[in-house]
């Protein structure tokens, strides 16, 4: 069983069972798909920090839609009010990490898309240039919102750039995370790299 | 009332400051810098920046203390068998000077809302105030100075971000970005 290469063996099964579905799975298909749910513990076995909480679990469940919802609030009303993209995008990777504290930080890597944080981060700063050279196509100076019409077409560009700097900051937050907490072992990484 | 509280917290972020630095374990460090940021953002909203508290609130308190705590967890927390660090003297005179120095300048500063400041009267600023909702449609001075006359020192501060980014993501040799 894979369970048994975990470091700290004195969890019990069912318990951890409650905690996400990816185990689960490979829990019932042991044979099935040996590579894969190899590579996932041998990513499982790093994450030696975690602790069980259903306490955690819950609240965690229940807090994320609004935290997501105040960081969407922060980041577009940082036009009319204090806030912007970088508060808000911060507090939007701070989702992310939340969800990592509650159900483990290998199963939250595993669900995450890492073409989705790339796209996030590559397009937040292209947003933000695409809506400058746009204002230079049609006849102003770089990064001049008044070229693209009146005042009010000013704040939208504007809030589309608050989004574009709020996209980049996500990605980087989540990155470095997620990065760090993978740790730098040199033994791991010559065994077990199969990127 | 209000001179009091703000002089509570003054207190509170020396104190907390010199802990992060006098207490000899990691963690306990790490902690006290957190509670030495929390201080610091209320001071920027005592002093009228809410922005400015705003960030530092989510970046210093919440961010860096985590990227801290998981440095620390896949690293190593070094054994402490006493409280606190031991002090070298020369280099506390030496940071004692320092800040010395620095502090002379510090009643030369206008005070906290002084109409005649310079950096308020100033015809720029003046320009910035009165013009910021005609020109960019926006109410918050502050965003519109930083995304529409500053607007390309906040594209460097993006791709300062992605850089940095990039920067652990090499120094670590990861693939993947997660």
């Amino acid at each position: 069983m894979p369970r048994s290469l975990r470091c700290d063996g004195g969890r019990d099964d069912e318990s951890v069972d409650a905690g996400f579905d990816s185990d689960a799975e490979s829990a019932s298909e042991p044979e099935s798909d040996s590579v894969s749910s190899a590579a996932a513990n041998r990513s499982r076995e790093l994450d030696d920090t975690y602790i069980e909480s259903t306490i955690i679990m819950a609240t965690v469940r229940v807090v994320a839609p609004f935290v997501m919802t105040f960081g969407l609030f922060v980041t577009l009303h940082g036009a009319d009010s204090p806030g912007g993209g970088f508060q808000g995008g911060v507090v939007l990777a701070s989702v992310l990490i939340m969800i990592a504290f509650a159900y483990g930080t290998a199963p939250t890597r595993d669900w995450i898309d890492p073409n989705a944080i790339g796209a996030l981060i590559g397009g937040g700063v292209l947003l933000f240039a695409a809506i400058g050279l746009g204002a230079l196509a049609l006849g102003g100076n770089f990064l001049e919102y008044l070229a693209y019409g009146g005042s009010t077409t000013s704040k939208y560009a504007i809030e589309l750039v608050e989004l574009g700097i709020g996209m980049t900051v996500v990605g980087i937050v989540t990155s470095i995370f997620f990065i760090l907490s993978r740790g730098f072992d040199v033994a791991v990484e010559e065994g077990g790299d199969s990127e | 009332m209000v001179a009091a509280f703000e002089l509570l917290l003054i207190g509170f972020v020396l104190v907390s400051a010199l802990a992060a630095l006098a207490l000899e374990d990691v963690l306990a460090s790490v902690i006290a810098f957190a509670a030495y940021s929390l201080g610091i953002s209320l001071l920027w909203i005592v002093l009228q920046a809410p922005d400015v508290a705003l960030t530092e609130a989510a970046v210093g308190t919440g961010v860096m203390t985590i990227l801290f705590l998981v440095t620390l967890a896949r690293t190593v927390r070094p054994q402490t068998d006493r409280l606190f660090e031991p002090i070298n003297l020369r280099t506390v005179l030496l940071v004692v000077v320092f800040v010395g120095v620095l502090a002379v300048s510090v009643p030369a500063l206008p005070a906290i809302g002084d109409p005649t400041a310079p950096v308020v009267s100033y015809e720029v600023t003046q320009h910035y105030l009165e013009n910021a909702h005609d020109e960019t449609g926006v109410y918050n001075a502050v965003t519109a100075v930083l995304a529409a006359y500053r607007g390309f020192d906040t594209l460097g501060e993006a791709v300062v971000v992605l850089t940095a980014g990039v920067v652990v993501f090499v120094t670590l040799r990861r693939e993947v970005f997660v």
